[in-house]
């Protein structure tokens, strides 16, 4: 433990704070309590940060990241089944941001993880996208690339990218629009973009891996792709098959 | 506290994956599914720090704590450092809590 001991007081008083909840019946009284607790919390919350940030006519590119958060809910049940574990990948060959075409088969003897994602710009795709692109040092640990997949254009993948910090490749699945995505049995007809998905190919182009979203806004597991993972590294070096989950 | 997950990851441990119990003043309120969830994890995770996680949908006395401690609220995630509660933070102020809590 490094730097200045937190307060043992404070965390002692938290700790019967919680311990209190379920002795309290609910109520006004009860809620009147939990209130005041979270107006202290964010009142010190707000003294220790200094405070909002000073209004300003101009708009950053911090503004710019965070419009997700403010977007209308991307909402909806799932739609489709994914392509089994064990199948063939189908191609993929799309434009990145920089018009330039990536290819499925240019990965070949290396593990793909293969996201769809709904849009660009939208709340839980923006949120998702930047854990990947935090989570890239692991990606590299288990040798694997990671390729994002939407329907939207080359220009919108490419101010996203920008404005987020993305280094892996998105792929723009543009025209025909929602090929590659019926390729994998994930297009949303209905709604003109895909389902949140993702595939594991190993080395041998086999699908290893395959889950969609049972909703829309949500995220899959990064701890259950882990697990998927660690899986496949065990199965490589001779250790039972794990299956994926669906 | 009831069915407290304590996590100590990175690549020194499976990911998530419990550790062995010790004292972890820091605890995320959160859901499987949500992406500022895993990313304050995940963060915990490559920095070593040890916490302890409720997934709120699975664990509905701890939901009724986080309701508790935020005035009525179940946004995620949620996590206390050392008694310092932070609704939805970003990691920079997740780390600004940790570094005041002399945690990292």
């Amino acid at each position: 433990m490094e730097g200045k001991p937190y307060s043992r007081r404070l965390l002692e008083l938290e700790e019967r704070f919680e311990q209190l909840e379920p002795l309290i019946p609910e109520g006004s009284e009860k809620e009147a309590i939990s209130v005041l607790h979270g107006i202290v919390q964010e009142l010190w919350r707000n003294l220790r940060s200094g405070g909002p940030a000073p209004s300003t006519s101009e708009l950053t590119l911090s503004d710019i990241a965070e419009l997700h958060r403010r977007a209308p809910p991307m909402e909806g049940e799932a739609q489709s089944i994914p392509l089994p574990v064990g199948t063939q990948a189908p191609d993929i060959t799309l434009q990145d941001p920089n018009g330039r075409l990536v290819s499925l088969r240019d990965f070949r003897g290396q593990l793909v993880i293969v996201a769809f994602y709904p849009l660009d710009w939208s709340p839980s795709c923006s949120d998702q996208l930047s854990l990947y692109q935090a989570e890239s040092g692991e990606f590299d640990r288990y040798g694997a690339q990671l390729l994002a997949v939407s329907a939207d254009s080359i220009y919108s993948h490419g101010a996203w990218a920008a404005v987020r910090g993305l280094t892996f490749p998105l792929l723009s699945d543009f025209e025909p629009k929602g090929e590659v995505a019926r390729r994998y049995q994930v297009w949303r007809s209905k709604d003109g973009f895909s389902e949140r998905a993702l595939y594991v190919i190993d080395k041998d182009g086999v699908i290893r891996y395959s889950y969609v979203s049972p909703k829309l806004n949500h995220v899959p597991d990064i701890y259950e792709l882990y697990r998927a993972l660690d899986g496949l590294q065990a199965r490589v070096h001779g250790a039972p098959e794990v299956a994926g989950k669906k | 506290m009831n069915a407290i997950s304590i996590h100590r990851a990175g690549r020194c441990a499976p990911h998530g994956a419990p550790a062995a119990p010790t004292i972890a003043p820091i605890v995320i309120y959160g859901t499987a599914w949500c992406a500022a969830t895993q990313a304050v994890r995940r963060h915990l995770d490559r920095r070593e720090v040890p916490y302890h996680h409720f997934d709120i949908e699975k664990n509905p006395a701890a939901a009724a704590r986080l309701r508790w401690m935020t005035g009525g609220s179940l946004r995620h995630p949620t996590i206390s450092v050392a008694g310092e509660v932070l609704v939805e933070p970003s990691l920079r102020e997740v780390d600004w809590a940790l570094s005041r809590a002399g945690l990292i």
